[in-house]
């Protein structure tokens, strides 16, 4: 009887001792009631309790502000800790947005490391603060990105013309009037590409006589950079050079964003929603954090990611912290339409592209990581050659059409794929702009009068040729080795027998194809009508 | 009325009344007024509700802590503590999918308490499934199922099944990936009688797999409507199922006489201590049989009741004790540690291993070799074992001892000993080298389904049991070895499918080794 009045009594202490723990945690040991105790507005003392920005729109809570207090709507000149310093000026009001929407993380937590997302089981952390803007990504496409080069020549122009002396772009340039008074000389420029600007901004300028004498006229070469490095100004510094980065390499061949791309590679349209809990982080150095997962994957992928066929590409560190900051805007989120911004929409129902449709930035961006930058073919440790599409006499007996066919149908059975509108997602006048960007890198074509089909040449002579002076590289039946495959049908196809007439007979420079009108140690000097029994056989394997 | 002879006016009855209403609301708490006289005492004794469900005495030898160790009111406890829980929770819990993550990530974070009131559910529940398989093993151990308790054996499954249910339901209900994944792989183990059907080719005619599976989901697949479902049989439909099922356990309990104890308990315990009041010299003489109400005898009728003491306050403060105890340890587990809440229930993303709850992972290595033995054959086969035993075993001896019975402590160690080699050795081999399925690719499934690990483990233990009953010339030896074994084999198959199952139920011996994806 004793003995279970003391367990009584014990359990019963127990319980209650317990429960004043449970209490205290509960009412006093919450970081986030330390933090409200500890902040001050003007008027004195905050009143500590849960704050949230709920947008029913975007079905969101964001808790967030329960910590960072200053960033609630309505608050200002709280001062205390820094956790509950306002938001740096942006263009959305958070009481429209809420928090989460750009940086991730854990909207209904109310204890760090469950809010920032550093915890398991919650798939979307946030973006980690460098790469903040990336946050954008989660409703915006920047539309009509160009390359690199563009993009730089644009702010050289932009230097060179002096408009810094007026305009301040992402805090560099700019000077106030004279006496300080009505602010800059020119207006803040950081994001005219997002909120746009006057497009008779040039006669304006013009109308002014003090500018015209100091800094016009422009002429419309240098207006067009201007327009490419204005609308590069979103007020995210670096997203779009990044996405321009994106867009010089040639990603888009091998993997698709909002359904442009390539096959080969996995579809990036959402790759910077990655979750933590579904990556392999066993092979990564360092902390097990995404942004190191991103960077170790660029300068190594098959180290990371064991028999990933993407090949190490040789860049640069900060090549590598561009590319890692446009992965993390790769967000693609699903939020109600409503809420889309104008180039969104623009991009995904108005059909406007991404990238800018000339031929140079379509070219970096789609063709560029396997034809190298300037069409000088590439080649990858354990792949076969990439074939150099600027080389000058290859575009010179490539006619437009053959050229416009092999891009749209791609090699059936080989790396190239199609790109056609329903394949590789390009419009056909995207296409011809490509082509015509290969004529800039190598040159025209020459006129070719006769009809795709001429060649009227001795079948069985030209077999023996063949073995004789082709087989070695180019594969006894044509299906390829060191050298092209003959016997794809897609080239067979787009080929004329001018095309393949003339190959066989100059060559191709900086290539190991030969001409075969001279004679050399290896091989003897051809005939017209061998190179034509030659171009009849290889159209045999085009009638099987 | 005599208004002569009216003192007060009603105007001060009034406020005389109000100032003793207070009072009075005490007194009438008891029906017949403050317990101070012997009198009022037993007519309180009388009417007290505790004493309702128990009787008004208690043997000593129920009393004693190594009886029962209390695990039968630890269940009785738990289930109160889900109770309360479970209420406050209902009043945050919204049961559609997606939603009802995001109101379970609410109570985590922004309900007062209610992560802690969360943890308590969750600690109580897995409490209330470990009590009911330890309280059925001290009724087996103590041979409590002999008569006249046989069917309150009965009762005791069924209650045993419905705690099962009850957690498995509730399960579903935070609708995170550990949620979904596990109630999968608990609607395809209903689903699992199709193995047979398939090898019988009558799945079209005849597909009571499919018929369970929809039944438990609704659906196809697991959602909404598994969702309200799981919600309805779990705040509602078991819980009143338990409640009713309980009640007529404890009436049994009672009515059969208190807890079994054996024949010589009031040798054993001596007399009772000398502050024992008060005592009784004598056997009652009245029997209900005298009473013409009912056939035969009651089984306290007839003896004396020297070694039972009031069960107010003895078994009062017994039971309370416990009770406070099992609260405690929810306490102390709800501060150590937080129910689990994984990702957003995503059907395009499988948990790989995709775990059923723990209590089911021995079932769930047994299905990893035949889904049909695993979850329905040999679970049937245990069950109507189970059932069965009180009336197979109809011997006297050892009757409300530990072990008692003929080989009693010393052939349950052998038996824990062999039903642990056997498992473990039957583990290793198939772990090890596999099973019919990787020598003979082309085999039926039929094959597999009677000869696979889990049969074998069941046939093993059966042939054992059965050299017990011939050795021992006692069914009750058989039933203690049997027993024990298959505790053994449930213990480690669910170690095993916990702890060392890992992507694609390979073995690993840690977590830490499981390949990523």
């Amino acid at each position: 009887m004793n003995k279970n009045k003391y367990l009584l009594l014990i359990s019963s202490l127990g319980c209650l001792a317990l429960l004043l723990v449970a209490a205290a945690q509960e009412n006093i040991f919450k970081p986030w009631r330390r933090i409200q105790s500890a902040a001050r507005a003007e008027a004195g003392p905050i009143e500590v309790k849960l704050r949230q920005i709920v947008v029913p729109g975007l079905r969101t809570a964001d808790r967030c502000v329960t910590c960072h207090v200053g960033m609630a709507p309505g608050e200002s000149g709280v001062t205390g800790p820094k956790v509950v310093a306002a938001h740096k000026r942006m263009p959305h009001d958070p009481a429209d947005f809420g928090c989460t929407v750009c940086h991730a993380g854990q909207s209904y937590a109310t204890e760090k490391a469950d809010a920032h997302g550093d915890v398991p089981h919650w798939p979307s952390p946030m973006i980690p603060a460098k790469y903040a803007y990336a946050g954008c990504g989660s409703c915006h496409t920047h539309v009509r990105v160009p390359n690199t080069t563009a993009l730089e020549r644009g702010r050289l122009v932009f230097q060179r013309l002096d408009c810094y002396a007026c305009h301040r772009v992402d805090g560099r340039g700019g000077t106030l009037r004279v006496g300080g008074a009505h602010g800059m000389e020119g207006p803040d420029l950081s994001s005219a590409g997002a909120t746009g600007y006057d497009p008779r901004w040039y006669e304006k300028h013009l109308a002014k006589s003090e500018w015209k004498n100091l800094f016009g006229p422009i002429n419309a070469a240098d207006r067009a950079d201007l327009a490419v490095f204005l609308d590069s100004h979103v007020g995210a510094p670096g997203l779009v050079e990044a996405k321009a980065l994106f867009h010089s390499l040639g990603c888009r061949g091998c993997h698709k964003v909002n359904g442009v791309g390539g096959d080969d590679g996995p579809d990036l349209t959402r790759a910077g929603q990655r979750d933590p809990a579904l990556t392999d982080f066993s092979r990564v150095t360092g902390e097990r954090t995404l942004e190191n997962w991103h960077k170790q994957h660029l300068r190594d992928p098959a180290r990371i990611v064991p028999g990933s066929a993407m090949p190490a590409m040789g860049l640069t560190d900060e090549q590598i912290e561009q590319l890692t900051f446009y992965i993390f805007s790769l967000r693609h989120s699903n939020f109600p339409e409503a809420y889309w911004p104008k180039d969104r929409i623009r991009a995904e129902r108005f059909g406007e592209r991404e990238f800018a449709t000339d031929g140079a930035t379509l070219y970096t961006t789609f063709c560029a990581a396997c034809h190298g930058a300037n069409g000088e073919g590439r080649r990858y440790p354990g792949m076969p050659l990439f074939p150099a599409v600027g080389n000058p006499d290859f575009l010179a007996v490539a006619s437009d059409e053959f050229l416009a066919q092999a891009i749209t149908r791609g090699r059936p059975g080989r790396r190239m794929p199609a790109w056609g509108e329903k394949e590789g997602g390009l419009r056909p006048e995207e296409i011809s702009a490509v082509v015509q960007h290969l004529r800039r890198l190598g040159g025209p074509a020459e006129p070719d009068t006769k009809p795709s089909r001429w060649a009227q040449g001795d079948v069985a002579a030209g077999k023996k040729l063949y073995a004789v002076n082709c087989a070695g590289c180019h594969g006894a039946d044509g299906k390829g080795g060191e050298a092209l495959a003959l016997n794809n049908a897609g080239l067979l196809a787009a080929a004329s027998d001018t095309y393949l007439f003339k190959t066989i007979e100059r060559g191709r420079r900086g290539t190991a194809m030969p001409g075969f009108t001279q004679a050399s140690t290896v091989h003897p000097a051809l005939s017209p009508e061998e190179i034509e029994a030659l171009v009849s056989f290889i159209r045999t394997w085009e009638k099987r | 009325m005599d208004t002569g002879l009216q003192t007060k006016s009603a105007l001060r009855e009034f406020a005389d009344n109000l100032w003793h209403a207070p009072r009075r609301i005490a007194e009438t708490m008891f029906r017949s007024g403050k317990p101070n006289t012997d009198r009022t005492r037993s007519t309180f004794v009388f009417g007290n509700v505790f004493l309702h469900l128990h009787p008004a005495r208690t043997h000593r030898w129920s009393l004693r802590w190594c009886t029962t160790w209390g695990v039968g009111i630890l269940c009785g406890a738990s289930f109160l503590i889900t109770l309360v829980t479970g209420v406050l929770l209902m009043f945050y819990y919204k049961p559609y999918p997606d939603v009802a993550y995001q109101s379970i990530k609410d109570i985590h974070f922004v309900v007062p308490t209610g992560q802690f009131i969360r943890n308590i559910h969750r600690w109580a529940a897995n409490l209330m499934v470990i009590g009911v398989f330890l309280h059925m093993a001290r009724v087996f151990y103590t041979a409590a199922y002999r008569a006249p308790r046989e069917f309150n054996w009965l009762i005791g499954m069924g209650l045993f099944i419905v705690t099962l249910a009850l957690s498995f339901t509730g399960y579903l209900l935070p609708w995170d990936q550990l949620a979904y994944w596990a109630i999968t792989i608990g609607a395809n183990i209903a689903q699992s009688p199709r193995e047979i059907t398939d090898a019988l080719g009558i799945t079209d005619k005849f597909d009571i797999g499919g018929l369970q599976r929809q039944l438990l989901l609704g659906s196809d697949v697991v959602g909404e409507e598994a969702l309200i479902r799981f919600y309805l049989l779990h705040v509602m439909i078991l819980p009143l199922a338990l409640a009713m099922l309980m009640a007529v356990h404890f009436w049994r309990i009672r009515k059969d006489g208190g807890l079994a104890r054996p024949d010589d308990a009031d040798q054993r315990l001596g007399p009772p201590p000398g502050d024992t009041y008060p005592v009784f010299t004598e056997a009652p003489q009245k029997t209900y049989q005298l009473a013409a109400v009912v056939k035969g005898r009651t089984p306290a009728v007839g003896r004396g009741p020297e070694n039972t003491v009031p069960t107010m306050p003895h078994l009062f403060y017994a039971e309370l004790g416990v009770f406070m105890l099992t609260i405690l340890i929810c306490l102390g587990l709800a501060i150590w540690m937080d129910a689990p809440l994984k990702e957003l229930a995503n059907p395009n993303v499988p948990e790989n291993p995709a775990k059923a709850p723990w209590y089911f992972l021995g079932l769930q290595e047994l299905v990893s070799y035949s889904a049909f033995m695993g979850g329905v054959g040999i679970p049937m086969i245990v069950l109507i074992g189970l059932g069965l035993i009180p009336y197979l075993d109809r011997e006297k001896t050892g009757t409300g001892e530990w072990f008692g019975g003929p080989g009693g402590g010393r052939l349950v160690a052998s038996s824990a000993a062999f039903g642990l080699a056997a498992v473990l050795a039957v583990e290793v081999f198939a772990i090890r080298f596999g099973w019919l399925r990787e020598w003979f690719p082309g085999i039926p499934q039929l094959v597999i389904t009677f000869i696979n690990p889990g049969t074998l483990i069941a046939a093993i233990y059966a042939l054992y049991s059965l050299r017990v009953v011939r050795r021992f010339n006692s069914v009750r030896a058989g039933a203690l070895a049997l027993f024990t074994c298959f505790l053994c084999g449930f213990v480690v198959l669910t170690i095993v499918g916990t702890y060392f199952r890992g992507p694609n139920w390979h073995f690993y011996w840690s977590p830490a080794d499981w390949p990523m994806h």
